[in-house]
């Protein structure tokens, strides 16, 4: 049966084959409803529908029992459950594995990232000798160093003799030529002859 | 630069256009030049100063939380006495630093006679916080006065606070004893070791340097110290023998050396000054410095003599020096008489057969001054000052 055939009055197959099942809307259910009463052609159709539908669903319902019957090897049933089981936990389990190689991997470029931007900062922000003191706080920490000692301290560098108290620090200056030795219990010395006098000059720092 | 720290800058550089102009004083015992440095002696005093000049600009400048000057001043001295000035010291005392700290400058082997002018430099760098540069009470920030002045028959003036007039003495006596030395080599003609003893005229040849760190009060280094044996190095006519002692160490510091010394002389002595040799990881000897020490000692007495502090050694580079061995060796003693015995030359080449360590044991402030003229005068130059001084 061609629908080209078919007169343009009446309603094609698919609208039958949808009225027969009940899937019209309202509407067009009302009108081929009415045709079909004065239709013969259309009524036949509807009957073949009717007629094709029902096989269908025997047919169906012979298929659903002859599956029962093949699964009532309930061992064979139970090895394929346990089978697929085992497959999904797997499944799952490699999935999970993924995603949390994936997290670390992410917290590690997001921590490194971090870091990276501090030590930039500290490098770009903080001056190198308090770098310096901040890594001889952690070695002397760690033990590697020996701590400072308090109190008063004299310090004979190349070009002077330092004393330091809280509130002042005084270097007595001589050229990097001066012999510098100890010259008391708290008493650094440092000895040279000026170029300009010619004398002996001796450069003498106490610390109580 | 903070507004605050410009302000300030600003006003110590106006201080600086009244320190830079010569400062001839009214008053010959006190100048005082600006808020900087003020220069007090006695009324009395044999020595007085004529002028002085702050060379160049002080030159203040930020440093973190502080301001750091530095000072060079030039002072013209004047022998006012009747006798000759055979040394000078000058105590430098600045704000916020005593009575913890301060410095002397010391001239030993002068030979100033009476009414002659001498000139002492000081050159100096003070460090202060802000908040005590604004807090001061006024007066120059550095102090300049006589501390001791040694004539040439021994005697001296001044309140001799440092302790200058026996270290002066202690010069004194080694500048006499290098003079009698050297000109009997030139006398007997012994050129080439005049050469050595002089360093060859060469300005490089120089006793080896060394990095020092005093620190006080003396606290335990660490752990890890371990007592360390101290040997003794001996002048066969010493009056006070060292008989060996210990000390802890660790690694380049040491705390707490003693030694054990012997009054082997018929007469009481009543300070004793012990110097230190300190040996490197390679065998080296370097003279530390002495460390004079008040101790009654009768004769043939023994007694103990302890350093507190914490010495610390590096070389000149700022590594640090490992200790391998540790030497004391008396050298100058005081009696109670006041007299003084020091090593003569033929003591020091008897004490030890290393040449290095005889040079340093030697070496003396004289010493010093007669290789510089040699250096820059010859041979006849030295023979010239020889027979001025001797």
């Amino acid at each position: 049966m061609n629908s080209a055939a078919r007169s343009d009055l009446h309603p094609g197959l698919d609208t039958l084959a949808l009225y027969s099942r009940g899937d019209l809307p309202l509407a067009e259910r009302w009108r081929i409803k009415r045709h079909v009463k004065r239709c013969t052609l259309c009524e036949h159709e509807l009957l073949l529908f009717a007629s094709a539908h029902a096989e269908l669903k025997r047919e169906a319902s012979a298929q659903t029992l002859t599956g029962f019957e093949a699964i009532v090897d309930w061992l064979r049933l139970e090895r394929e459950m346990l089978g697929n089981i085992g497959v999904g936990v797997a499944a799952a389990r490699c999935i999970e594995k993924v995603g949390r190689t994936r997290v670390l991997v992410l917290r590690g470029l997001a921590i490194g990232g971090l870091l990276a931007l501090f030590v930039a900062g500290w490098m770009t922000h903080i001056p190198l000798h308090e770098t310096r003191q901040f890594a001889a706080s952690l070695r002397r920490a760690a033990g590697l160093e020996q701590p400072p000692l308090s109190g008063t301290v004299l310090r004979a560098t190349p070009d002077g003799i330092t004393v330091r108290t809280q509130d002042a620090t005084l270097k007595i200056l001589h050229p990097a030529s001066a012999v510098v030795s100890v010259s008391g219990s708290s008493a650094m010395a440092a000895r040279y002859v000026d170029q300009e006098t010619g004398q002996v000059t001796i450069a003498n720092v106490y610390g109580q | 630069m903070c507004m605050g720290s410009k302000l300030t800058r600003i006003v110590f550089l106006s201080f600086l256009g009244a320190c830079t102009l010569p400062a001839a004083a009214a008053d010959p015992s006190g100048i005082q030049a600006g808020s900087w440095l003020a220069v007090e002696f006695p009324q009395d005093s044999p020595v007085l100063p004529v002028s002085f000049n702050l060379l160049g600009p002080a030159n203040p400048r930020v440093r973190g939380a502080s301001l750091a000057i530095d000072l060079h001043a030039a002072l013209l001295l004047r022998n006012t006495g009747t006798k000759p000035v055979s040394g000078i010291t000058l105590s430098v005392e600045a704000q916020g630093l005593a009575p913890s700290g301060k410095g002397s400058v010391t001239i030993p082997s002068l030979h100033i006679e009476p009414g002659e002018v001498f000139p002492v430099r000081v050159d100096m760098q003070l460090l202060r916080p802000f908040s005590a540069v604004r807090t001061d009470s006024g007066g120059a920030m550095v102090r300049v006065s006589l501390d001791c002045a040694l004539f040439s028959d021994f005697s001296f003036y001044g309140p001799d606070k440092l302790g200058s007039r026996r270290a002066l003495m202690v010069y004194e006596l080694q500048a006499r004893r290098d003079r009698r030395y050297l000109a009997a080599l030139l006398e007997s003609g012994k050129f080439t070791q005049i050469r050595e003893e002089l360093n060859f005229g060469l300005q490089d040849v120089a006793p080896q340097q060394l990095g020092l760190e005093l620190l006080h009060p003396p606290t335990v280094i660490s752990g890890r110290e371990h007592a360390f044996n101290v040997g003794a190095v001996s002048f066969p006519s010493a009056p006070v023998q060292a008989m060996g002692g210990a000390a802890q160490v660790f690694q380049n510091e040491v705390r707490a050396p003693r030694v054990l010394v012997k009054n082997t002389s018929q007469k009481p002595v009543r300070t004793i000054d012990m110097g230190w040799i300190v040996r490197d990881d390679q065998g080296r000897d370097f003279v530390a410095g002495s460390v004079p020490a008040a101790l009654e000692l009768a004769p043939i007495q023994t007694a103990r003599m302890a350093e507190s502090g914490t010495l610390r050694f590096s070389r000149p580079t700022g590594q640090p020096m490992v200790i391998g061995a540790l030497m004391a060796f008396i050298s100058d003693v005081e009696f109670s008489d006041g007299k003084l015995w020091i090593p003569t030359r033929a003591d020091i080449d008897e004490a030890t057969t290393d040449p290095v360590l005889r040079r340093s044991l030697a070496d003396s402030p004289e010493q010093q001054r007669l290789a510089e003229i040699y250096r820059r005068k010859g041979m006849s130059g030295l023979m010239d000052e020889l027979r001025r001084t001797n």
